[in-house]
């Protein structure tokens, strides 16, 4: 008998636990947001991610790409989302004619990483990246400064909401996806002598830029 | 290479933690650190709302745990859907076989690891190393227990028992780190040590905090990255999932991944909270080409059996490590095996035996504080006053107490006797002195006795009841 | 069980269940609890066969015997309208453990027992929850013939068994010439356990430690609790520390508040 029938076997032989578990009937988000408006949305998202330790700023198009450019620090590479999936065209073009590489660089010495956003949670101040082609996963991982574009109307209240919007699309982040990640934050650890550090393995920076 | 289980030995491993001032400013100062936290987090809203999401996180693992084989099946296929290869392993031996088979398969020579208790239990780490690979722990945490050579002493913080100092001499003696008393600067030193390791490994091995059963995906939560590092950078992902990982529903499933930070770090999410759904997709050009899932019992199957399956419902938080006075005294280590504190008091004479446990249950002045944290309300104590039970009906409690407690329970049943007892006590008092006999002399050891009064209350009542006003003014003067 | 479901133990006769220790150790708490009660006019009656709640046994793995001792116990309350103790912890046992004990689906299959234990369960009161919840009474209205700085510590079944905590401070609050300060980690365990203080005694001693140099810390000169089992346990570990410090129960503070007022205790 494989292990897999002799595991099933025994749990369905065992005397079945929890049978008066009652459904909860008012299911309710870990965090109340109900009745934010957007303008309340955004500034909760605002304040979360800064509260996180990210860097945001509501940005032009083109003073996003000032800032960008304030970023850079004699880089010669920067890892990227494709253009396509970026929500700032001519961005690509501005950092290539200073001689700098774009592209996925999954080298690990790359400095600077720029994705999109799937959604953005006003509850949390997270950003949802989902993998696919074009979009790195580790675009928003190796690098020591991760830099995500967005647009305000990609905040949604919370991860219970975007969860239920997957639901409503048929789970794309869940099937189409092969790796989703709700990023809150930079990178930290708090192992050594529960002191906080920033950086552990990922980014130890976090812009995120909401283009008006 | 099995597990080494050493709960028999508690009292003389609790010494040892009790005479290591540096382990017990660490641990007393890291557990109160996320306590607090928690209770910011959780009830940051109000505290009847925090304690209706624990109920609802409550409801989630157990209705999961109700259905479990179904959901199990359910679980295998949409996991398959997703391009998962699904395999099952009945104990650790099989589990670690798996391993071994998938890292031959495809050529495997080195093994990026993010942190997974159960990985713990299964000793997986030396069952690899054994057959000739090189495995990397890359939670930080991990991996300085790795470099040390030691075991995880808290689920959550599994170096929680170290100082500083102490840390920087494991990077210095093990890896020839530059002296720094700086954490940032070790940090920042292990991140450029463990940033060859990602890049080159062929295999990476995570846990899995959850398996949502209607998707098909793993749930990973973690602070540093290294998780996302060993899921996504090497050519091949195995995940070691336990069979009670499992929750039923999307819905469930937000539930939890934000009730588990909340209770274990105070968090309202980690910093990456994970859903991984396969390998790589046709069109992506990074991502594991081979993801596998491999579904553990190690032992589960039995549990759920008993009526201790609610034990299962655990989702690995630390919060009653954070919240116990025990282990707020001495740590992990003490317990013994995989799982310290009051989750590892239960779980540790389930998974490895009572008879190699016993001094575990006992382990608790059962104050409940364990079960007032726990974001899945597991009945801790209760299940800890039923081992105590379990121990005496297998004969495993030591005869002295035995018949101690018959003794007692006659005295305890006539008040006549009763009143001889009182009266035997006061004038043992009286003999023996400042110091007691026996067991009793525990007691004395740290700490002086009141003296036995010289009428009982219910002397007094009566006398009372007899003259009332008088009486009173006597005794109380 | 929920208290809004239980019955009001207003103007009835008040069976006390002084607890084993107090009987032999504390009998003068056993007296304070008397005098509150009397003052406030309850009827009061004091069962001779009473001996232990059993929950010693019970809490080492000992059912049978804890059982043995809880049948003992409804003989002595078989004819209690309400019963009341100064421990949260007997009061615990009671209210939470015999049900389980008795239960047909757990214990003996014996549903006259499982009936008395259900009665004695919802009957069952402890001290200061009794004077705030069941009477409803918040101020005594008594006063301390000088003034005295109080901390609680929250005795943990007390606390986690029957959510007690808010009616003691209420009491103390209350009291004429009381102040009350916060003890740090009044909620933690002060390392007593019951057996666990002898079976484990280090590690007992440890707790101990901890939550003496808390009230050494605290401003306030008295610790209050409503479990005479912990205070024994700290004020072992003060006497033998070799602290000023002292830690009283409830019953007792409150009774001293009988001294400042007229027509109170001299």
């Amino acid at each position: 008998m494989s292990a897999r029938e002799q595991i099933l076997g025994k749990l369905r032989q065992a005397r079945q636990p929890f049978t008066d578990v009652q459904p909860i009937q008012d299911r309710q988000p870990m965090i109340p947001m109900a009745g934010l408006s957007a303008a309340d949305q955004l500034s909760r998202f605002i304040s979360e991610a800064e509260a996180l330790g990210c860097c945001v700023y509501q940005v032009s198009p083109n003073e996003a790409i000032e800032q960008i450019m304030d970023l850079l620090d004699g880089d010669k590479t920067v890892s990227s989302w494709d253009e396509a999936e970026l929500p700032l065209p001519g961005l690509r073009g501005m950092l290539e004619s200073l001689g700098v590489s774009v592209g996925a660089h999954q080298d690990g010495d790359t400095r600077l990483g720029i994705t999109g956003v799937t959604a953005a949670l006003a509850a949390t101040g997270s950003l949802i990246v989902e993998s696919g082609a074009g979009r790195y996963r580790s675009t928003s991982l190796l690098p020591d400064v991760h830099i995500a574009l967005m647009r305000a109307e990609q905040i949604l209240p919370d991860l219970e909401s975007w969860e239920e919007a997957q639901r409503r699309a048929g789970y794309p982040a869940f099937t189409r996806s092969s790796n989703t990640t709700v990023i809150s934050g930079p990178s930290k650890t708090a192992d050594i002598a529960h002191q906080l550090v920033k950086g552990a393995h990922g980014p130890r920076e976090v812009h995120v830029m909401i283009l008006g | 290479m099995t597990v080494t289980v050493e709960s028999n030995n508690f009292i003389a491993l609790a010494d040892v933690a009790l005479h290591n001032e540096d382990l017990q400013h660490a641990v007393g100062e890291g557990t109160r650190a996320a306590y607090y936290k928690r209770l910011d987090t959780m009830f940051a809203t109000s505290s009847e709302h925090g304690e209706s999401m624990r109920q609802q996180a409550a409801e989630a693992k157990r209705r999961a745990l109700r259905d479990l084989p179904d959901l199990l099946e359910k679980a295998e296929r949409n996991l398959e859907k997703n391009g998962f290869q699904v395999e099952w392993a009945l104990d650790a031996a099989e589990a670690n076989q798996l391993l071994l088979d998938i890292a031959r398969r495809h050529g495997v020579e080195s093994v990026t690891k993010s942190k997974s208790m159960l990985s713990e239990e299964l000793g997986t780490n030396h069952a690899l190393e054994a057959a000739g690979l090189r495995v990397v722990e890359t939670d930080l945490g991990e991996y300085i227990i790795q470099l040390a050579n030691e075991t995880p002493s808290h689920i959550v913080g599994p170096v929680m028992h170290k100082t500083k100092a102490e840390i920087r001499d494991v990077f210095v003696h093990e890896l020839g780190m530059e002296p720094t008393d700086d954490a940032e600067e070790m940090v920042a030193f292990a991140r450029r040590m463990l940033r060859e390791d990602f890049l080159k490994a062929d295999m990476g091995v995570s846990g899995g905090n959850f398996l949502i059963a209607e998707t098909g995906s793993i749930g990973l939560v973690m602070n540093e990255g290294n998780g996302r590092m060993c899921t996504s950078l090497p050519r091949v992902h195995v995940a070691l999932v336990g069979i009670e990982k499992l929750v039923d529903t999307v819905e469930d499933y937000a539930t939890l991944t934000q009730v588990l930070p909340s209770s274990s770090t105070g968090q309202k999410l980690t910093v990456y909270t994970n859903i991984i759904n396969g390998p790589r997709r046709d069109d992506e050009d990074e991502g594991p080409e081979h993801a596998y899932v491999i579904l553990v019992d190690n032992g589960r199957s039995d549990i759920y059996a008993t009526k201790y399956a609610e034990a299962l419902a655990c989702i690995r938080c630390g919060a009653c490590q954070n919240a116990c006075p025990v282990y707020r005294a001495m740590g992990g280590h003490a317990y013994g095996w995989v799982y310290g504190g009051p989750i590892g008091a239960v779980l540790t004479p389930l998974f490895v035996g009572l008879e190699n446990a016993t001094p575990l249950p006992h382990a608790s002045s059962l104050c409940g504080s364990c079960k007032q944290v726990c974001p899945v309300d597991i009945d801790l104590p209760r299940m800890l006053l039923d081992l105590r039970w379990d121990l005496v009906q297998a004969g495993e409690s030591k005869v002295g107490w035995d018949m101690a407690m018959k003794m007692w329970a006659i005295g305890m049943t006539s008040p006549t006797r009763f009143n001889l007892g009182g009266v035997a006590a006061r004038t043992g008092q009286h003999i023996m002195g400042e110091y007691m006999p026996g067991v009793l002399g525990n007691w004395t050891k740290h700490r002086d006795f009141p003296d036995f009064a010289p009428k009982p209350f219910r002397q007094l009542w009566a006398a009372r009841r007899h003259s009332r006003v008088k009486e009173r003014k006597n005794e109380r003067a | 069980m929920a208290l809004s479901a239980r019955e009001s133990p207003k103007g009835k006769t008040v069976s006390l269940f002084v607890t084993c220790i107090v009987d032999m150790i504390y009998p003068q708490t056993g007296l304070s609890v008397v005098d509150i009660l009397e003052h406030i006019g309850v009827e009061l009656d004091f069962p001779m066969a009473q001996t232990c709640c059993g929950q010693p046994a019970f809490n080492s793995g000992y059912r049978d015997e804890a059982r043995a001792v809880a049948k003992h116990f409804f003989k002595a309350f078989k004819d209690a309208e309400v019963i009341v103790t100064p421990s949260g912890s007997c009061a615990t046992m009671i209210r939470h453990e015999y049900p389980q004990l008795f239960n047909p689906n757990d214990g003996p299959n014996d549903g006259e027992l499982f009936e008395q234990a259900r009665r004695m369960a919802s009957i069952t009161w402890e001290f200061s929850e009794f004077l705030v919840e069941g009477l409803g009474i918040g101020d005594l209205e008594l006063r301390l013939p000088e003034k005295e700085c109080f901390a609680m510590h929250d005795a943990c079944h007390g606390l986690r068994g029957l959510g007690l905590g808010r009616a003691s401070r209420e009491l103390i609050g209350n009291l004429g010439n009381a102040e009350l300060v916060e003890l740090n980690e009044c909620e933690v365990c002060c390392g007593f356990g019951g057996l666990f203080s002898v079976k484990m005694a280090d590690i007992s001693n440890a707790m101990l430690q901890n939550k003496i140099d808390n009230i050494n810390k605290s401003s306030a000169g008295t610790i209050v609790t409503g479990d005479v089992s912990c205070l024994t346990q700290m004020n072992g570990g003060l006497s033998r520390n070799k602290s000023r410090k002292r830690v009283l129960h409830l019953a007792d503070v409150l009774a001293k508040g009988l001294e400042g007022i007229d027509g109170g205790r001299a």
